[in-house]
């Protein structure tokens, strides 16, 4: 308190200061210098990038006709409407999305309520089930690859046990299949992290009053547990969606065989964003494949809505005192 | 004392699923190339070689230095510049504050590839492309959600931590050196490996903008491991990935508390 009445003192005994030396102007100047590399990185790396790929997804550029690029009005996306392989692939991409989002949900819910009690050796199930999370995808990719190899692979091996001459070739029969399993396997730590900060948020008193009122684990679990939970849900529900929409690597990655640049996923793992990146990177349709991807954003944007729109009859806020 | 008795066998049960694949590397990491499509599931004796040959193979060595370099500049730097803006976004004040910082958080929404697609052009016009400049262009950018991370920590601190060294006469960047630096450590370790680990993990990035000498292991690991007549070496690639993991593997055990409470800090996935 001394101290900020010093600071006043001084500033009022020189009212007539010129305005840069003014404290407001001070105070302002300093958090401009703070976030200046942001602010000059977001002006440079984020804006300008954001208004040229509007304005490419209006032409016909390929990379390389700087010169003599036109504008094409609304052709790319009348073309995309009409392009079946961004019907395709926008279709395979709901279908991943919507398995992921949903299988994750309950793997990574469900190994932070196993998890959120004191068990022994709490630390080390933890650790087992974050470190994939923490494998980069090229090495998980691989991973996967080989646990369902048809020839060496533990999967087929390990059904085998059950159905006897048991083969599959899961990369090329079942390409979404290990790519939705392999997806859940490297996120479930990051989300299991998210929902056990949300179990600890919850005061341990209702579940004990509720038990003590006679109800099952279920009964606390539906009644008591989830409903609380449920902000943290949507949270993870909306950032698993905007991150699984736009899935690339992965894909690619999985392809059967050797990789090289060209490489495509089989037609079942041919999703949206690998769509975009072959028509940009591999055909040169620069602009074409801007305006996919606004595409994606508008129809992620829409579901991001449409999922939080809907939580209002499953999400209630406890009211702020 | 009785959901102890089922939730045990069922965390055993779900941890063990889970780790089958990670296993089944390991396994694959010590077989005779002959031994992996065999009807045997373990390796008769652990072929150690495999290792040996999954660094002379790859040239192991000289793409893990260019993982190194590229990581180690990115990190260091968007650790620094990120640390800063969060540090103003949480500590200091003015015009249009609030609303820089949504901006900040709508920036995380936007697809990277909407942003990449045009970076990529004009990184190809200034002659950027096959060198490591576009990931040190990036780092001094500050990366929004290391922002975010930092903003979130430093506005834990309380009010009065700052106030008596202003007081004294210290300019801001002293006040952030000398006293909110040293008690942010946690804050720097999670955003440290979480660059880091993000650098060395990228795909996309390096095959879109870099070269065959230049590339990173991720890269070579995807394509390196081949016979002479084109077919793929499992066994040395899992030995390759190993490898590949390791370091990430190590770091995490090491900064397992920080990575976890910069998850909950920010309520973000890395």
């Amino acid at each position: 308190m001394v101290g900020t009445a010093h600071a006043l003192e001084r500033t009022a005994a020189r009212p007539r200061s010129t305005w840069w030396r003014r404290r407001g102007t001070r105070r302002a100047l300093t958090f401009y210098a703070f976030i200046s590399p942001w602010l000059i990185g977001f002006v440079a790396l984020g804006a300008i990038p954001l208004l040229l790929a509007l304005l490419m997804s209006f032409t016909n550029y390929d990379g390389l006709n700087l010169d003599y690029v036109r504008f094409v009005g609304a052709d790319n996306y009348a073309r995309a409407v009409n392009d079946p392989d961004t019907l395709h692939s926008m279709q395979r991409t709901l279908v991943f999305v919507g398995s992921t989002v949903t299988l994750g949900l309950v793997v990574q819910l469900g190994a932070a309520l196993l998890l959120d009690a004191p068990v022994p050796g709490r630390g080390l199930f933890r650790t087992l089930f974050y470190l994939p999370y923490v494998v980069p995808v090229v090495a998980g990719a691989w991973i996967w690859k080989i646990f369902t190899d048809p020839n060496g692979g533990l999967l087929n091996a390990l059904i085998g046990l059950v159905k006897p001459e048991f083969a599959m070739n899961w990369i090329v029969e079942q390409p979404t299949t290990v790519l939705v399993l392999f997806t859940v396997w490297a996120l479930t730590g990051g989300g299991m992290v998210v929902f056990l900060a949300g179990l600890q948020g919850i005061p341990a008193e209702l579940k004990e009053a509720a038990q003590i009122d006679g109800a099952g684990p279920v009964s606390v679990l539906r009644f008591i547990t989830l409903p609380l939970l449920a902000p943290v849900i949507l949270f993870q529900l909306v950032v698993s969606l905007i991150g699984a929409m736009q899935i690339i690597q992965q894909p690619l990655l999985l392809a059967p065989g050797l990789l090289g640049p060209g490489t495509l996923p089989p037609r079942d793992n041919y999703l949206y964003v690998v769509h975009a990146y072959h028509e940009i990177f591999v055909n040169q349709r620069f602009g074409y494949g801007a305006a996919l991807l606004w595409i994606l954003f508008l129809i992620t944007l829409g579901l991001t809505l449409a999922l939080v729109r809907s939580s209002r009859r499953w999400v209630h806020y406890e009211e702020a005192q | 004392m009785r959901t102890h008795a089922l939730r045990y066998p069922a965390l055993i049960l779900a941890t063990a699923i889970f780790s089958l694949p990670t296993f089944w590397v390991l396994v694959t990491s010590m077989k005779k190339q002959s031994e992996f499509a065999g009807l045997r599931l373990f390796p008769e004796v652990p072929q150690w070689v495999n290792y040996q040959l999954a660094v002379t193979l790859a040239d192991f060595g000289r793409f893990a230095t260019n993982s190194l370099l590229l990581a180690t500049s990115y990190t260091v730097i968007v650790v620094v510049t990120s640390a800063l803006v969060g540090y103003g976004f949480a500590r200091h004040r003015g015009p249009l504050r609030d609303q820089l910082f949504i901006v900040v958080l709508a920036m995380m929404m936007v697809p990277n590839v909407v942003l990449f697609v045009p970076q990529f052009v004009v990184f190809a016009k200034l002659e950027l492309t096959n060198t490591y400049w576009p990931w040190i262009l990036w780092a001094l950018g500050a990366s929004p959600l290391l922002v975010f991370l930092f903003r979130q920590f430093f506005a834990s601190f309380p009010r009065e931590l700052g106030d008596a060294a202003e007081v004294d006469g210290a300019g801001p960047l002293r006040v952030f050196l000398q006293v909110f630096v040293p008690n942010a450590w946690p804050a720097f370790a999670a955003a440290l490996i979480f660059a880091y680990t993000w650098v060395w993990g990228d795909y996309l990035y390096p095959i879109l903008l870099l070269n065959d000498a230049n590339t990173t292991l991720a890269v070579k690991l995807s394509t390196a491991y081949a016979d002479p007549h084109g077919n793929p070496l499992q066994t040395v690639t899992m030995a390759g990935v190993v490898l590949y993991v390791l370091p990430l593997v190590i770091i995490f055990f090491l900064a397992q508390r920080f990575i976890i409470k910069g998850v909950v800090t920010t309520g973000l996935r890395g």
